[in-house]
Parts: C-alpha cells; sequence; structure tokens
C-alpha cells in the first residue's frame, strides 16, 4: 500500500461520494423545512439529462450545470406545490414524482436526442483537478455554508421552526409555507449539482442507480443536520470505493460485491433505528386556524 | 384619545353550520385583568384569535387606544401591542429560551444572527417582570410553569401591552397558579391590559378585575369583580339554573373489579412517569382520578387498558393477572375505554358511523361470522339502534364519522364502549371539548353505568366533574397516589391541595 | 333519519371524480404537446385510435398487456390500503418469478397441478422478497420506502448471479442472452385464444390471452373480497387509516401491516407470469422492467381499489399502444405516453386531496342542518 495509491484512493472516493453528499444535503434541507422528499432520485435523473442536454446545447458545462440546477429547482417546485399547498401525503407525491421523472426523462430523452434510454456523448466536461472531477471538492464549502445558513442566519433558524413547531412559528408571524418551498425548491437545486459530479458525459437510463435512496438513508443516519449527513455519504461513497477497487481481487461473484452498498444502507439503518430523531413536524400537513 | 386600552366592537365570525360569534363586544382598560368566561365552544378562543390576527372577522371592528386597526395576520397584531399565551404552548422544544422568544424578530448583520443585544434586553425583562429562566436551556428540558414564563417573555419581549391568557393554568399546579397570579399583578403595575380567558371560576375571581360571560357566540354579560359570585356566572354561562350536584342514587359497591398493584410504567421521556401505583376500584362504584395533566394519568390509564409500557406490577381484573394481556383480549375480557383524544385514538373519522361503532368488537358475531366475514347488514341494524337510544345527531348510521360534531362524536364513543356489556369502563376526559348538552348525557350514562354494577375509573382535569361524579377519589402527583378522598370527604380546597403534593409522606 | 346515503349517495360521485377529471386533464396536456410539435391534434387522436381500438385484435392487444399492469396494480393497492409503501415490487417479481420458474423446470408434476404449483410459488418467491423489508418494519421501525427498493437492487444482482450461475439453461450458439432451461411443457401458460373465438372475440394467435388473464382476474376477486367483505381486509384498512385508533380498538397493528406487506409481495411475485410462462418459456432477467414502479402509478390512479386498478391498468396498456400508434404514424414520439402518465398520477393525487377536502366541508354543512 503506497502513498500515491491511498491519494488515489481518497480522491476516488471523494468524487463517488460527492453525488449522494450533494443530494443528501438537499434532503436535509427539505426535511428540516418538515418536508419529506424521497423523490431526489427521480429529480437526480432528470436532472442528469437536462446537464447533459445543455452542456452539449450549449456548448459548455456550464451552461449544462446551470440547466441541471434550475431543472432540479422545478421539479422541487412541482414537489412544494403538490405537498405545500394541495397537501398531498409526503411520500405519495414523493413517490409520484419519481415515477414522473423517469417518464420525462424518456420523453425528454427522446425530443432532445432520438433515443430513449441514451443520449448522445457530451464532450463538454467539468475541469478535473487532482485527477477527478473538480465539482466534487466544491462539497467541502458547500457543506460549510449549508451549516452556517442553517445553525447562523435567520433564515436557518426559520426554516427549523418551520419542520419543528410550524403553529407556533406562524403565530410569531413567520411565513411557513414559504420557508418550506424554499427548502424543497433547495433540496431540488442540490439535486441539479449533485448530478453534475455523476457522470457529465452521457446520460444513460437508470444511472443514479439508487443513490437517491442512499442519500436519504444519508440524512437518516446523519441525523438531519448537513454535516452528518455529508459524513454519512461518504461512509457509502468510500464502502463503494473499495468494492469498485478490490472488485477484482475479491473471490466473490461480482453480482453480490455489487449489491454491497444497498446491504450496507441497510445494515446502518437497522442499527440505528429508533435512536435517531426526525424533525417533529417532518411529514405533517401545516394547516392555517381557519381550517 | 379613549381611555380603553382595547375595544371590540360588534364582531362577527361564522363557520359552516354555526356563528362563532354574533355581535360581540369588549373592551379592556389600562392596569385591568378582564376575564373572559364560557363554556367549551362558546366562542372565546375564536374572538381571541380573531384578536390575534388567526382569524378574520365578517363584521366589526377593534380599536387600539381609540385609534381602529385592521389585523391581517400575527405580525400585524404584534406591531400593535397585542400578545397571546396559548393553552397549548407555541414552543419550539429542542430550541433553546433564547431562540424561542427571538424567532420571527431576529436582529441580525446581512441575515447573520447577531443576538447580544437581545440577549440584554431579555435578561432585563427578566428582572423587570420577575420572570427567571435560564436563557440558553432547551425548552424540553424546563418543567410546565416555566415554559409558560417563556412563553410570557416572548410576548413581553415584543412590547406587548395587551396580553391575552387562553386558560393558563389548565396545566399548573395551584402552587404555579399562585405565582402566574403575582407575575400577572405585576403586569397590570405597568399599566398594561390582560384578557384572560378560563372556566375555572375561582380563579376568575380571584384574579379579575371585571368578568364578561359569553354563551353561544354572544356576550350575555359584563360584570364588575365587585358582586359576582360563582352562582351567578355559572347560570349566566349555562343560560339556565345550574345543577352542580348530580343526581346520585345510592348503590350496592360491589367485589373489586379492577385491582392495581405497585404499577410501575416507565416511558421514553419519563423513566418514572407511573412510580408504584395500587388501588382497587369496585362494581357499582366510580372512581376517579384527580391531578394535574402530566402526572401520569394518561399513562396509568394506557396501562390498564393496552399494557403499554409497563415495567412492573399488577393489573388484575376480577381477581384474574392481565398485566401482560394483548389490547383485544383486554377488551374482550370486558374492560372499555373512552380515549382522552377521540380523533386521535377513538373514531376512524373517514369511516361510516355504523363501522365505529362496531370497533373493538367487529371480530366477534354478530359483526363477524364464522367464515371470518364481515355481516355489514348487522353492524348497521346495531347502529341504528345504538344511535336511537344515545340520541346521536346524525344524518344516517353511514355518514362518515368525520361530519359529526364533537359533542355527537363524543357520544358516538361513549355509546359503543357502553353498548358492549363492559365491568370496566375506564373513561379519560370524557367530556373535554363538549357542549354541554352533551357533557349532561355522558354524566347520566355514567352514573347509569354505576348503578348497573359496572367500575368505573374517571380521569378528569375537571376538579368539578370528578367531585361531583366519583364516589372515591384518588390524587396523582408525580406518578403516585398520594391521598384518597371519599365522596363526601371530597372538597375542593382539599383535594387541590393535595394536587400541590401536599399530603403526601412519600418522599418524591 | 334520511334514507341510506352509503357508497351510492351523491358525495360518492365527487369522491370518486379524481381520476376522471386527472385524466382529461392529462389529455389537455398531451394535445398542448401534439400542437407544440405541429401536429394536429385530431390525426393524433386517429392514431392512438386505429392502434388501440380499431379491430378487435388491436383491443386484445391492450388486454393482453394490461394483464401485468393490473397484477402489479394490485399489488401495491393492497400494501398502500395497510398504509405500508411497498416500492419493492420491481425485486419481488424478478425473484418470484425466478422461484417459479425453479417450480416450473424441475418439479414434473401433471399439468392440472403443476400451473397452480407455480402460481404459488411465484406467489412464494414475492413473498420471501417482501419479508425482510416487513420484518425491519416491525422490529425496527425502518421505514419500508427505503428497505424495499434497497431490496429491489440486491434481487436483481442476486437473480443476475443465479440465472448466469447454477440456475443457467444457456445453450452455446443457440441462447441470445442468459437464461434459465425451458420450462416443463406441463407448467406452460397455454392460450385462451380458441375459447374467445368460440364467442365471437377474433384474437389471434400473435396475441397473449392466456392463463394468466385467469390468474389475474381471479387475484382480482380475492383481493376485492378480502379487503371489502372479511375481518383481516377491514382490519387493513382501519391499520391504513389509523394506527392510533386501530391499536386502541385491539387490532394487532404489526401483524396486519406484516400480513399485508407479504401479501403484496406476493401478488407481486405473478407480475412476471404471463413474459415467463406464456411469451418465453423460461426466465431470463432481462424480462420486461420497470413494471413495479407503473404497478404504483397504477395504484395511485386507481385510488388504491381493486376495481379501480382495473381500469387504470387498461388505461396505461391503451396508453402504451397509443404511443406506438402515435410514433408510427406522427412525429410525436411514443415516449410521450411515459411523461403523461407521470404527469397524470400528479393530477390525480392532487385532485383527489382537493376534492376530500371540499367534500369534508360539503359533509359537514350537511349533517349540521
Amino acid at each position: 500500500m503506497n502513498l500515491s495509491f491511498v491519494g488515489y484512493f481518497l480522491l476516488k472516493g471523494l468524487e463517488i461520494s460527492a453525488p449522494i453528499a450533494f443530494a443528501a444535503l438537499g434532503g436535509v434541507f427539505s426535511e428540516r423545512a418538515g418536508v419529506v422528499n424521497i423523490a431526489l432520485e427521480g429529480i437526480m435523473g432528470v436532472t442528469s439529462l437536462t446537464l447533459v442536454w445543455g452542456a452539449i446545447a450549449f456548448q459548455s458545462i456550464w451552461m449544462g450545470l446551470i440547466a441541471a440546477v434550475v431543472t432540479g429547482m422545478l421539479m422541487g417546485m412541482v414537489h412544494a406545490v403538490v405537498t405545500v399547498t394541495f397537501k398531498v401525503d409526503h411520500v405519495v407525491s414523493g413517490v409520484a414524482i419519481n415515477v414522473f421523472g423517469i417518464g420525462l426523462s424518456r420523453f425528454l430523452c427522446q425530443s432532445m436526442f432520438g433515443a430513449e434510454t441514451q443520449s448522445k456523448i457530451n464532450p463538454y466536461l467539468f475541469p478535473k483537478l487532482l485527477g477527478i472531477n473538480s465539482v466534487a471538492f466544491w462539497l467541502v464549502p458547500v457543506v460549510a455554508l449549508c451549516m452556517f445558513a442553517l445553525y447562523r442566519t435567520v433564515f436557518g433558524l426559520r426554516l427549523r421552526s418551520v419542520g419543528e413547531n410550524p403553529e407556533a412559528a406562524d403565530t410569531l408571524g413567520v411565513n411557513v409555507n414559504l420557508l418550506k418551498y424554499v427548502g424543497v425548491v433547495l433540496s431540488g437545486a442540490l439535486c441539479g449539482l449533485a448530478s453534475a459530479t455523476l457522470f457529465a458525459d452521457k446520460w444513460i437510463t437508470g444511472m443514479v442507480a439508487g443513490r437517491g435512496f442512499i442519500a436519504l438513508a444519508a440524512v437518516i443516519f446523519g441525523r438531519w443536520d448537513p454535516l452528518g449527513a455529508v459524513l454519512a455519504s461518504l461512509l457509502f461513497g468510500y464502502a463503494d470505493t473499495f468494492r469498485i477497487v478490490f472488485e477484482s481481487k475479491i473471490p466473490i461473484p461480482s453480482q453480490f460485491v455489487q449489491m454491497f452498498p444497498y446491504v450496507l444502507a441497510l445494515v446502518v439503518l437497522a442499527g440505528l433505528a429508533g435512536r435517531s430523531r426526525a424533525p417533529s413536524a417532518d411529514g405533517k400537513p401545516f394547516l392555517k386556524g381557519e381550517e | 384619545m379613549s381611555d380603553f386600552l382595547l375595544e371590540m366592537r360588534d364582531i362577527t365570525k361564522h363557520f359552516p353550520g354555526v356563528t362563532a360569534n354574533d355581535r360581540v363586544s369588549i373592551d379592556l382598560r389600562p392596569g385591568e385583568v378582564h376575564a373572559l368566561v364560557g363554556e367549551n365552544g362558546a366562542g372565546k378562543t375564536t374572538l381571541m384569535k380573531i384578536l390575534y390576527g388567526l382569524n378574520r372577522p365578517d363584521a366589526g371592528s377593534i380599536w387600539v387606544r381609540g385609534e381602529r386597526i385592521s389585523i391581517r395576520g400575527p405580525r400585524d397584531a404584534i406591531r400593535r401591542g397585542i400578545g397571546m399565551v396559548h393553552q397549548h404552548f407555541m414552543l419550539l422544544q429542542p430550541f433553546t429560551v433564547l431562540e424561542n422568544i427571538i424567532l420571527g424578530e431576529e436582529s441580525h448583520t446581512a441575515g447573520v444572527l447577531a443576538l447580544a443585544a437581545q440577549r440584554k434586553r431579555i435578561a432585563d425583562l427578566m428582572r423587570e417582570n420577575r420572570l427567571v429562566v435560564d436563557i440558553d436551556s432547551r425548552v424540553e428540558e424546563l418543567s410546565v410553569g416555566v415554559q409558560q414564563r417563556v412563553e410570557i417573555l416572548k410576548i413581553l419581549f415584543r412590547g406587548a401591552t395587551i396580553l391575552i391568557f387562553d386558560e393558563p393554568t389548565a396545566v399548573l399546579t395551584p402552587q404555579e397558579v399562585d405565582e402566574l397570579f403575582r407575575t400577572l399583578r405585576e403586569i397590570t403595575r405597568q399599566g398594561k391590559g390582560i384578557i384572560f380567558i378560563s372556566h375555572k371560576l375561582d380563579e376568575v375571581l380571584s384574579i379579575a378585575d371585571r368578568i364578561t360571560v359569553i354563551r353561544q357566540g354572544r356576550v350575555v354579560q359584563t360584570m364588575d369583580r365587585a358582586g359576582a359570585t360563582k352562582q351567578r356566572i355559572a347560570e349566566l354561562m349555562v343560560g339556565k339554573p345550574v345543577l352542580l350536584e348530580v343526581d346520585r342514587p345510592v348503590v350496592q359497591r360491589g367485589s373489586a373489579v379492577l385491582a392495581v398493584r405497585d404499577l410501575r410504567v416507565r416511558t421514553a421521556r419519563n423513566p418514572s412517569a407511573v412510580g408504584g401505583v395500587s388501588f382497587d376500584v369496585h362494581a357499582g362504584e366510580i372512581y376517579g382520578i384527580a391531578g394535574v395533566e402530566g402526572n401520569g394519568q394518561s399513562e396509568l390509564v394506557r396501562a390498564i387498558a393496552e399494557g403499554a409500557e409497563v415495567e412492573s406490577g399488577e393489573i388484575l381484573l376480577e381477581g384474574g393477572n392481565i398485566t401482560r394481556w394483548p389490547v383485544r383480549r383486554r377488551r374482550d375480557g370486558g374492560i372499555a375505554h373512552i380515549p382522552e383524544d377521540r380523533q386521535k385514538y377513538g373514531l376512524l373519522l373517514a369511516f361510516s358511523l355504523a363501522q365505529n361503532l362496531a370497533l373493538g368488537r367487529h371480530h366477534k358475531p354478530p359483526f363477524s361470522t364464522r367464515l371470518a366475514t364481515i355481516n355489514f347488514r348487522a353492524i348497521r341494524e346495531s347502529a341504528r339502534e345504538i344511535i336511537k337510544r344515545f340520541d346521536i345527531r346524525t344524518p344516517s348510521e353511514e355518514t362518515p364519522a368525520h361530519a359529526l360534531s364533537g359533542g355527537n362524536q363524543q357520544k358516538a364513543v361513549v355509546a359503543r364502549e357502553l353498548s358492549g356489556g363492559p365491568k370496566l369502563l375506564l373513561a379519560s376526559q370524557p367530556t373535554r371539548g363538549v357542549d354541554i348538552g352533551a357533557t349532561e348525557f355522558i354524566h347520566r350514562q355514567l352514573m347509569q353505568a354505576r348503578s348497573e354494577g359496572k367500575a368505573v375509573l374517571l380521569i378528569s382535569a375537571d376538579l368539578d366533574e370528578l367531585i361531583a361524579l366519583s364516589d372515591r377519589i384518588g390524587v396523582m402527583y408525580k406518578g403516585k397516589i398520594i391521598k384518597e378522598f371519599t365522596h363526601d370527604t371530597a372538597v375542593r380546597e382539599a383535594v387541590g391541595l393535595a394536587m400541590t403534593g401536599e399530603a403526601s409522606d412519600v418522599a418524591v | 333519519m334520511s334514507r341510506s346515503k352509503g357508497r351510492f349517495g351523491r358525495f360518492a360521485v365527487l369522491e370518486q371524480a379524481a381520476p376522471f377529471i386527472g385524466f382529461l386533464a392529462s389529455v389537455v396536456v398531451l394535445v398542448v404537446i401534439v400542437i407544440v410539435m405541429q401536429e394536429s391534434p385530431l390525426k393524433a387522436f386517429a392514431a392512438i385510435f386505429k392502434f388501440t381500438l380499431s379491430t378487435s385484435a388491436k383491443l386484445a392487444a391492450v388486454v393482453s398487456i394490461s394483464i401485468p399492469y393490473f397484477l402489479s396494480g394490485l399489488s401495491i393497492a393492497v400494501a398502500f390500503r395497510a398504509g405500508v409503501f411497498n416500492i419493492g415490487n420491481e425485486g419481488q417479481y424478478f425473484v418470484g418469478g425466478l422461484v417459479g420458474a425453479m417450480a416450473g423446470i424441475y418439479l414434473p408434476l401433471p399439468p392440472a397441478i403443476h400451473i397452480p404449483v407455480v402460481v404459488l410459488a411465484s406467489m412464494a418467491g414475492g413473498a420471501l422478497w417482501a419479508l425482510v423489508p416487513a420484518v425491519l418494519k416491525a422490529t425496527r421501525g425502518i421505514h419500508e420506502v427505503i428497505s424495499t427498493i434497497m431490496f429491489n437492487n440486491i434481487g436483481i444482482a442476486l437473480v443476475n448471479y443465479l440465472v448466469n450461475g447454477p440456475l443457467s439453461g444457456m445453450k452455446k450458439g443457440v441462447s441470445l442472452e442468459p437464461q434459465t432451461k425451458k420450462i416443463l411443457a406441463s407448467a406452460v401458460f397455454g392460450k385462451l385464444n380458441g375459447f374467445f373465438r368460440s364467442i365471437g372475440w377474433n384474437v389471434p394467435n400473435y396475441v397473449y390471452l392466456d392463463y394468466s388473464l385467469v390468474v389475474a382476474l381471479v387475484m382480482g376477486v380475492v383481493v376485492w373480497f378480502l379487503l371489502f367483505r372479511t375481518r383481516r381486509g377491514f382490519e387493513i384498512r382501519a391499520v391504513g387509516a389509523s394506527i392510533d385508533v386501530s391499536r386502541y380498538a385491539g387490532i394487532r397493528v404489526k401483524r396486519v401491516q406484516v400480513g399485508a406487506f407479504l401479501l403484496s409481495g406476493a401478488i407481486a411475485g405473478l407480475i412476471g407470469l404471463q413474459e415467463i410462462f406464456a411469451i418465453r418459456g423460461f426466465y431470463t432477467y432481462s424480462i420486461a422492467s420497470g413494471l413495479g414502479f407503473d404497478g404504483i402509478a397504477i395504484s395511485l390512479i386507481g385510488k388504491n381499489s381493486p376495481i379501480g386498478v382495473v381500469f387504470a391498468s387498461v388505461l396505461f396498456a391503451f396508453l402504451k399502444q397509443g404511443g406506438y400508434g402515435l410514433q408510427l404514424s406522427t412525429k410525436v414520439p411514443n415516449s410521450v405516453t411515459y411523461a403523461i402518465q407521470g404527469l397524470m398520477i400528479l393530477f390525480i393525487v392532487v385532485i383527489n386531496e382537493v376534492m376530500i377536502r371540499f367534500v369534508r366541508n360539503l359533509r359537514k354543512k350537511e349533517a349540521l342542518r
């Protein structure tokens, strides 16, 4: 085990953890505002498509990034409208958006690229830094920003209050619905950022491969705290990296090795259940006084 | 410039099917405590919600210090110096006292919290009003009385000069009530005005300068403290001479149906929620449990009804040990339970009234056949009979339960629990949130059950109800029964005193 | 007391209206998309009609396609009724199908017995794959959305390994994809086309109206009867409505949820029946995927009731075929139907919620008169 290999492993792990970590940060904001968002997977599926499209169409990967973030925000907006304004059950809405996302991405792909299940190749990629996608490094300032925003700003305090006790926040004049919207749209935007660290060279149906759900497990494991969720994501990401790097050397059939991240997520959740505490009003519709 | 701090003139508010406020007028002078009394559903809370901006009136006007104002939301109310301490605290439990107080009024630089100046202001406020709380402690660590202080600080912090208190003493021990009243007098000494909503007439007479009685959405009378009596107020509240005594036929008490032996219940929040309770309830007897909410009554009932979170001890039904029995077995064995929150625990709101009336016995004949299918016709027939017998107002037995009024929903729950022919009836807050007609009806049903030889365990936050109905009363304090009274010795003052923990020679 | 309102009172119409309104809203969106793509809506509708309803053969194709959709939607409906979000029916049908195929390949039995055995084996396989998430939910309180999704991925990897490895029936040069051995003739699902022809419906031989249709209908009736006529079904619906009230009433909530979860998995195990036993005759993990998620959409559109699922599954099949029609005759790609399906669900869940609150208010006003 030499130093350059360790370095490679650390960097590769960061790159692989990044999509989960950004998505998990999105999940944290949404849930802290009291909205359960299981549509991270579906949103990421669409944003990774628009990332590729935007890059090709405007011949710049940065335009692709903007397209991805905007798409994520729009889809987040849909979830927000359905759950906050129409008060549909959060899990039902999340499931519906996941299904919608699958359909939408196939339709968009066929409209944009002529084929239903994969896009054209995108030659415009993010610059690399130390051999990996440089956007992965954005994780560090972004998580610091998230921690600061959530715990040291007026916005963060109010957001957390809305997820904890929206009735109380409402009586103090806090705009509950607006903050819920912001939390959910922010989670969509972060999904857009997450897809930037996935595979920017081509979109293939199913490429998100459950990372959106692993991100949810990371949110729970990280106790709904931005730093905690990112650390949990790193755990999952590095475990997956371990699998990839050592796959050929492991005497177990490859399919079982592929199961590893999913089994790990289950084991982690099974070990924790009941001990962590979601925001008290997570998943509950907010009904103002007159209703 | 008017003499009055606040005037609400001809306030009218309609909800579907009911007029909550009908041309209500009320005013408040500086330095005054003005009590607003009325039955549940009379319209007091609606009126105050209008004042605080949580509801909008259909007609009428609000005047603060002679100036007409419009209140579109809590922010407007706060800006005008109106503050409300709610009956159910509006606090963020895991947040600190500081955070709870400043939420919505945070001082900041460019969005970043900068709270040093506000800390100082709060410290000053605490000193001025003699309300001391540790500003950095988390609210969930504080006792109920202290949490209320946080609520008061919240509104003082925002410069409230008109303070509304909605049933503030419901969750306090008598000692804490005294402290609260001291605080209220301190506040009025500074020239502020207080509106005090309560249906506890003793407290109202002790603190109020003026009293306004509201009944069915209208103001019945506004009177000065001088010359006001409990009897007079109660009659105005109800609209007819009030029988403060319930008809009590002499009933022969039978053997013990329920025996609780050294029961200990441990919950996640409280390791000694019930810390060693022993008592009996006999056939033909109503045993009341008195105590301020939060002293273990709910946990005790849940342990008897469901076996929830029992750590040790025994529960015996007619001599048989049922401590480990699952809920269904307890019900089949003759235990009926009127839960304290009918909507959360007692009724499937989306299901029909008929199905709700069969719930809990749906697995037995005649509702369930030998082939494990449901006999819906039997359910409907049984429901029709029950609806008639208990006079439940509903368009049909197929009406979904959520469409019924609160009083009829509670009647339905009571009817269901009694129609199974139980041996033991557990009644938790059976008349909470129920109009006077239904309350009287439920009281009669409970007395009827007693006459029929059933054992009734009655938990109620309404001391008058308990004293009127119970043969014996056990007072619960911090998870233990510290004193028992018989019907003859159960006097309001004595029971109230026991509720504070006095009379205990057990180390608490 | 006035006449019984029951299921057929005037409010019932409003309560059931959401799927129809949602469907109409989606049609509007489809028309808009068609126009944006510079096609005539009339031409689009004609193309859809031609491909789905114009001949009895086409109609039969729609019915045939709706069979796996129906089973998928049914499996989800059962779970949703109990408040269980079983998103794992995807994994459950891959595993269930394999177990059923094993029974079909390695158990020599006379046809009359073999086919029911194969059906039961598929159900057992599906239920088995739902077992761990169900137990994790009951004992550790782990939310089933995450655990079942994880199990989907694990299941597909497992099946992949088994079919490539110990259960492989590949013949060099003949088989085009990883597959098991052939299913014994006694277990192959026969076609019912002859029967339909005899009653006047001209179904050509390339359309599969086979025994799986019977299985689907039987399961539909069984589930309907279970949910609305039995005590267990009543308890399932009660638990789905309120866990607190159910517990209070003595219902064993965990038992009911686990039972519904396993039943859901069992029905999900049947989703692949048609493709494995009628169409292909062997098992491969490249059987149609995505049917699990479609089932979720179908159940939501069908308001989680067996009858609603019938309509919703036929609708989905209709849309799928219609999409091909669109693609063949117009510039509109067939994947537009996927987008429309997704949109339809969103419309329907929103309108449903609005309707429920609206009707609640109406009922309240009426009860107070």
